[in-house]
């Protein structure tokens, strides 16, 4: 009888979960608000901290890197950028009839894809898309789930991954392209006759590495490599590496401080070659650190959009939206990023369908996206393949402890040749 | 010949950082036989400590008034957090050290802020010749700090009535503690010295290029010091340290020649190696006292 008692016990619990799971995943549309029809994360009331109580709202998620993980410098400012990007649509007018909610059911992932899926799950049946997920191993972590839901995602990371992933919304060059450019820069800018990519393994800077070799091979220049890990002392292999090839350019994708390491070492030993980091190598706080003299003679950075302080509507509303912070470039980057979902859910709202595969829908309906000036227009392409929708332009920035975020603008928005006729079909790195 | 020297006394530099933890590792483990996995965090709060502090007294001043703080905080930690564990296994206490570091980084983490931070040290990466040979100044000053810190300790564990306090600790706690002295306080006193000693490692890790969120890590190399020159040993503490740094960086500078094979970074697991071969000959470290159980 006992036995029968625990079978029972087990199969109730079973079918339990099994019921839940269904819950989760099949909720019915609705019709909501005008008309709308709806179905996770959209409810007709309204939002809990927007004032507005004749609309209803609409739940996104975010899942950043917020406390102890390596790039919660990076990750604060950008969660902040979009709580500010999404106050100020809702105090635009909304979206038909709806507001944005992106305070409710913010994560911290501590950079581990493991609780980046464990947070993930906990909000997946709350949220109608992810304003944000922090990472290419974390969110790689949960793209089969985000494809299998329909659950549109906006990327906090630049791995050409999210060129060739319909439900990720990418936004700027990817670490690829981006290094492409800088490599076709070196060569027909600085006169560089080798090229070297020292990076981070992963597809970070696996990524930017793979642009690098491509764009050299294009070139006609010669190619090396060195991984690196994080860390300020286990810099002492990178560093002999380059001294070691002496190239003329380094392509830099690592973190700001070990890019600080590499290139005040290097340079302390004779080494007078150039070096252009990508956008996560940089932060303002360089430029008083004992490096700083070799950073100014030596260091140049890539970058996929214009830097806090340009003069565009768009950085000026972002400027505006956030006053008394620190300049960084991660609220720039929040903010850009936030673009996309915008133009998606307004075009979704037009189609009178904000499900999620009316979501994906109207990401689909995307030609451009109007990024009021901080990207060019053109970009924001959703609606075709890959080799058509990826962004391929890049600006270089150079130090300079004058301006906000300590960097200032060498070469404009351009096309390298190697990014322009670069047959984009899968991932770089692989 | 140049070129040995400079990656020689690059090694001895980053491995005093190295013996700088480890001694704070093995002065907790002496006493407590516990290993102190709280150890990063306060290398990360010491440094950070300094980048605040010398903006407004200098660093000079900055530095051991961040090193006496932090070695307050550490013993606070050790007074409300883990004096209610003695007793309980050693491992329990381990995982709760573990927590002590998440909880302390998390919040140091806040006083970071968006951008690097500087220690403001005067030595940047200037260079001075010794012996024909261009060094840089900032590791010579590590070598001297920790030859003349190791020295003062020794001293004080040799000649003081609170360092013969800790050696009997170390020896055996129960008759220590029938002899009359204060096992709770040589406890605490030992958390505090290993904070101190880790404020200090933290500050000169950002002599290099400040202090960011991941400086931590670098605290970990100081596990192989420690297996290597022995658990409980504090002088085997120090040649451990050294013997990393000098490892990685000799390592570092002519592997690619000798053995391309070997790969990239190969110096990031020499010193691992080293101490793999060094147990292999020695299972207790090169200085450690042999463990007698009795079956």
């Amino acid at each position: 009888m006992a036995r029968h008692r625990v079978v029972l016990a087990v199969f109730s619990v079973v079918a339990l979960a099994a019921v839940a799971c269904r819950g989760g995943d099949g909720a019915a549309p609705q019709e909501g608000k005008g008309g709308i029809k709806v179905d996770f994360g959209v409810t007709g009331e309204p939002c809990p901290n927007t004032g507005h109580s004749d609309r209803g709202c609409i739940y996104l998620g975010s899942i950043s890197d917020l406390t102890e993980g390596p790039f919660k410098t990076l990750a604060v400012p950008i969660t902040d950028a979009q709580k500010a990007f999404w106050k100020r649509v809702n105090d635009q007018g909304g979206i038909a009839g709806y507001d944005v909610d992106v305070t409710t059911h913010v994560k911290d992932n501590k950079y581990n894809p493991q609780i980046h899926n464990q947070v993930y799950q906990e909000i997946k049946g709350k949220v109608l898309a992810l304003a944000q997920t922090l990472g290419s191993p974390t969110t790689a972590a949960i793209l089969p789930d985000l494809e299998n839901t329909q659950m549109v995602s906006v990327p906090a990371s630049w791995t050409s991954l999210w060129g060739v992933e319909e439900v990720v919304l990418e936004s700027g060059a990817n670490y690829c392209i981006e290094s492409m450019n800088s490599v076709d820069y070196a060569v027909e800018k600085l006169g560089a006759k080798s090229v070297m990519a020292v990076h981070l393994p992963g597809d970070y800077g696996d990524d930017a590495a793979a642009g690098a070799k491509l764009a050299a091979e294009k070139r006609g220049v010669p190619f090396t490599n060195a991984v690196t890990q994080t860390g300020q002392d286990n810099q002492g292999g990178a560093i002999d590496a380059v001294l070691a090839n002496k190239p003329d350019v380094v392509i830099l994708t690592t973190g700001p401080t070990d890019a600080a390491v590499i290139i005040g070492q290097t340079a302390a030993r004779g080494f007078t070659g150039k070096f252009i980091g990508t956008s996560p190598t940089w932060n303002p706080g360089l430029m008083a650190s004992p490096a700083a003299p070799a950073i100014k003679a030596l260091y140049l950075q890539s970058a996929p959009w214009k830097a806090w302080a340009t003069d565009t509507p768009g950085h000026n509303a972002m400027r505006e939206a956030l006053p008394g912070v620190t300049p960084n470039d991660g609220y720039t980057a929040g903010w850009v990023w936030s673009y996309p979902l915008k133009a998606a859910l307004t075009k979704a709202a037009e189609n009178k369908d904000l499900t999620r595969a009316g979501l994906l829908g109207a990401v689909r309906q995307l030609n451009s996206v109007d990024y009021e000036g901080m990207l060019p227009s053109g970009a924001g392409n959703f609606s075709g393949n890959a080799n058509d929708s990826t962004f391929r332009q890049t600006l270089i920035y150079k130090p300079d402890e004058t301006a906000p975020t300590a960097v200032s603008l060498v070469e404009d928005f351009f096309t390298g040749p190697t990014a322009k006729d670069f047959k984009f079909e899968k991932p770089c790195y692989t | 010949m140049s070129e040995f020297l400079q990656s020689l006394i690059r090694g001895l530099g980053s491995g005093s950082i190295y013996a700088l933890l480890a001694l704070g590792f093995v002065i907790i483990y002496k006493s407590t036989r516990v290993i102190s996995f709280a150890q990063p965090a306060f290398m990360l709060a010491g440094a950070v400590l300094v980048s605040y502090l010398a903006a407004e007294v200098g660093f000079f001043v900055a530095v051991p008034v961040a090193a006496v703080l932090i070695a307050a905080l550490a013993l606070g930690v050790e007074r409300t957090v883990l004096r209610p564990m003695i007793g309980k296994p050693v491992f329990v206490v381990a995982i709760i050290t573990i927590g002590v570091d998440v909880v302390v980084r998390v919040v140091t983490n806040a006083f970071i802020g968006l951008d690097v931070r500087q220690v403001g040290d005067p030595w940047g990466l200037s260079t001075v010749s010794l012996l024909g040979v261009d060094v840089q100044q900032r590791y010579l000053v590590m070598l001297g700090t920790t030859v003349v810190v190791v020295a003062v300790l020794f001293a004080f564990f040799r000649f003081s009535r609170i360092g013969l306090a800790m050696r009997a600790v170390a020896y055996d706690q129960e008759v220590a503690l029938a002899q009359g002295i204060s096992v709770g306080s040589v406890f605490a006193l030992s958390w505090a010295i290993a904070g101190g000693l880790a404020a200090l490692a933290g500050v000169f890790v950002a002599t290099g290029a400040g202090v960011d969120q991941q400086l931590w890590v670098i605290a970990l190399k100081a596990l192989p010091a420690i297996i290597l020159g022995g658990l409980d040993s504090l002088g085997g503490a120090v040649v451990g340290g050294l013997a990393v740094g000098v490892v990685e960086s000799l390592v570092g500078t002519y592997q690619g020649d000798v053995a391309p094979w070997l790969g990239p970074n190969f110096a990031l697991v020499a010193p691992y190696v080293l101490m793999l071969i060094v147990l292999l000959v020695r299972p207790y470290g090169l200085f450690g006292s042999k463990e007698v159980e009795r079956l």
